[in-house]
């Protein structure tokens, strides 16, 4: 319950975002002052911090001055925990409206009520103590500087016992002291101030710790919602939550559509920001659904917020294109939130953005568009909100899709409304190609950071059986899509088979002429055989016609003195030369 | 606002007559000044402060809620037609006290 270990005893609130903001809660022992103008929020948040304290089983006593009883009761009815206060013993409620139609003589003080005050904190043994509007009472002093002793004297009497006091008091515009009691925020450790502004037709509440003495704090002044839960801070309670995530991760989430998840080398990164940016039409819708159909079929939980767009019609249209989402819807896995841009401040929006964070606690989540919050009212930057989102989903291991409008004035841009695109992790435009009267769809990556990837446009097709990716087709300094592309394909393709052909034929040819040479090589060879043998025939035939015209001569000449071998060898050589 | 169960039950008690209950924190200052001077203005109308029935809330806190006066001294006036009605103060301007006190 308290921090001895700090400088100042503090003693929680219960309310997340004020806690931090406060460094732990509030003083242990000391009064608190909560100013701010009528409706800002004072009693809602002074009853909500009662509310947590009985949680913790720790007494309180509230003082209305001006609000009866069953008018707390049923204020507090409207919201979460309203029900504990009507119920737990440990909460007293007092009604110290003054009389009506009451005069005053002199000085008065607040003897009476801290002895009446004292017995219920007896009685209770109670640790809280709220007195709701005692400017009401205070202002009735002719002499102002009674009135703040006054508030001081309550402030030491609760230090002493030990209580925890807040005192509530409403402020003119721009002044940092209920009227009377100017001065007052002097006298006590600390004061918070919260206030209204309409922005758009739409009540905006601001709170701000204006001092505490003897603390650290927050003195910024933060965004104060309030709902049936009672009252947030959103811009604080994300800081307050917040898991570190110590590493990148490396693992790899399929888009759903494989070409492309081959061109982000494997998908987009646990943890990491991806924004799809581009014109009406261009599929980004169709995309993150493609990444949900993908995300739950791993068997993860998503988170699809949708900005002016409702369920149904988006369900069926991913449909039609083969992304089906109504199972994993059903099952849970998927929850399909729609909230429209412009009927909330940008601090509204951003609180249901995180709450729904909180519930589902899931693994990806979807913003569709992000440039929505453009609209939305409130004085902060978008920008900003969305800086802060991301962080928050950057910390906490979320994998984030954001899709971004382009600007109407700049369609062919892409430069986005978000400068999201500085703080995504992959950034994906798509676009619109126009040739020939034909409009088709295009992809490119802008940048990927971690992964090596072609900053090549490519045509996105929407495909009864779901998204694909197309090669693209340059020609010349063009890039072809649609009907051209199929056109170039198919005349590429024919060329191919023409120059297939081609090659066939002009192999056979070859082919039939090797046939003729080797025939023509046949023939030759018999030739040649055939000539051989007729030259070896004539030699033979000679050969013989000689030894027969040698066996004549011999037959017939007289002995010479020659042998006849002799002159026939002398015959046979000359005939040779 | 509803009236606390104790000033209806004096109602019921005073009749016609007005009743008079002076509320104060035991031996405080502003206690002290208040007794002192519903007494004088008592005295010079003539009427009796013995009448007038003095309540302790230091001494007896559960009245602070049965008579709803959380602002002390206080004076309240409780007669039959008129209702309840409350003086805040330690009644030391004497003007105001009187025209309180005379108030039909």
């Amino acid at each position: 319950m308290t921090e001895p270990d700090q400088a100042i005893t503090k003693r929680p609130t219960g309310i997340t975002g004020l806690d931090w903001m406060t460094h732990g809660g509030l003083p242990a022992a000391g009064g608190t002052l909560v100013l701010g103008r009528p409706a800002s929020g004072k009693t809602v948040l002074t009853l909500q911090i009662i509310a947590q304290a009985l949680a913790r089983d720790e007494a309180a006593v509230f003082v209305s001055f001006e609000e009866s009883r069953a008018q707390v009761l049923r204020d507090a009815a409207s919201f979460s925990w309203g029900q504990r206060l009507a119920e737990h013993p440990g909460f007293e409620l007092i009604d110290a409206r003054p009389s009506q139609g009451a005069q005053v003589s002199g000085e008065f003080d607040l003897g009476g009520l801290l002895a009446g005050i004292e017995h219920c904190v007896q009685r209770t043994r109670a640790e809280w103590l709220i007195l709701d509007g005692i400017d009401q009472l205070l202002y009735r002093h002719r002499d102002p500087f009674v009135a703040i002793e006054q508030v001081h004297r309550v402030s030491d009497w609760s230090e002493e016992r030990g209580l925890t006091l807040l005192l509530t008091g409403k402020l003119d515009q721009n002044a940092l002291a209920p009227k009377h009691l100017e001065g007052v925020e002097f006298l006590l450790p600390s004061v918070m101030l919260l206030s209204t502004t309409l922005i758009e037709s739409r009540l905006a509440r601001r709170f701000r710790i204006a001092k505490y003495r003897g603390s650290a704090h927050t003195a910024d002044e933060v965004p104060m919602l309030i709902d049936t839960d009672g009252v947030h801070f959103p811009y604080t309670e994300e800081d307050s939550s917040t898991i570190r995530v110590e590493r990148a991760s490396q693992e790899r989430l399929s888009t759903g559509i494989d070409r492309l998840d081959e061109v982000l080398d494997g998908g987009l990164y646990r943890a990491s920001t991806t924004l799809i940016s581009g014109q009406p039409g261009t599929a980004k819708t169709t995309l993150c659904g493609s990444f949900a159909a993908a995300a739950t079929a791993r068997g993860e939980r998503v988170l699809y917020l949708s900005f002016d767009e409702i369920q149904a019609p988006v369900i069926r249209n991913l449909a039609s294109v083969g992304i089906e989402l109504g199972a994993p819807i059903e099952a849970g896995l998927l929850r399909f939130v729609t909230r429209e841009a412009w009927s909330s401040l940008l601090e509204t929006h951003y609180h249901a953005l995180v709450r729904g964070i909180e519930e589902l606690e899931p693994a990806c989540r979807i913003i569709d568009p992000i440039s929505a919050l453009f609209k939305a009212a409130g004085p902060d930057d978008a920008k900003i909100a969305i800086e802060r989102l991301l962080s928050k989903t950057r910390a906490s291991g979320i994998t984030t899709v954001l899709t971004s409008l382009n600007s109407d004035d700049d369609p062919g841009s892409e430069e986005t409304l978000s400068h999201a695109s500085t703080l995504a992790d992959t950034w994906l435009t798509l676009g619109f190609n126009v040739v020939g009267g034909e409009r088709n769809r295009s992809l490119s990556v802008v940048k990927s950071r971690g992964t090596a990837h072609s900053n090549q446009v490519r045509e996105l097709i929407l495909a009864d059986g779901g998204l694909d990716l197309a090669d693209v087709y340059e020609y010349g300094t063009e890039v072809l899509m649609g009907t051209a592309r199929l056109q170039k394909e198919n005349e590429e393709a024919l060329n191919q088979r023409l120059r297939a052909l081609e090659d066939t034929q002009r192999r056979q040819d070859l082919e039939r002429r090797i046939e003729t040479a080797e025939a023509e090589a046949a023939r030759l060879r018999i030739e040649l055989q055939a000539q051989q043998e007729e030259q070896r025939a004539r030699e033979t035939l000679s050969e013989q016609q000689q030894r027969d015209v040698v066996r004549r001569r011999q037959a017939a000449a007289p002995m010479s003195e020659e042998t006849p071998a002799q002159g026939v060898r002398e015959r046979s050589e000359g005939n040779h030369r | 606002m509803t009236t606390p169960s104790a000033i209806e039950a004096a109602r019921v008690e005073s009749g016609k007559r007005p009743q008079l209950i002076l509320f104060t924190t035991g031996d405080a200052p502003r206690s002290r000044r208040a007794r002192a001077n519903l007494a004088e203005a008592l005295r010079r109308f003539g009427q009796d402060p013995e009448m007038t029935q003095e309540i302790d809330l230091v001494q007896d806190p559960a009245q602070t809620f049965a008579y709803g006066i959380f602002a002390t001294p206080a004076l309240l006036r409780i007669s039959d037609g008129e209702g309840a009605e409350v003086l805040y103060g330690d009644l030391s301007e004497p003007q105001t006290l009187e025209r309180f006190l005379m108030a039909d």
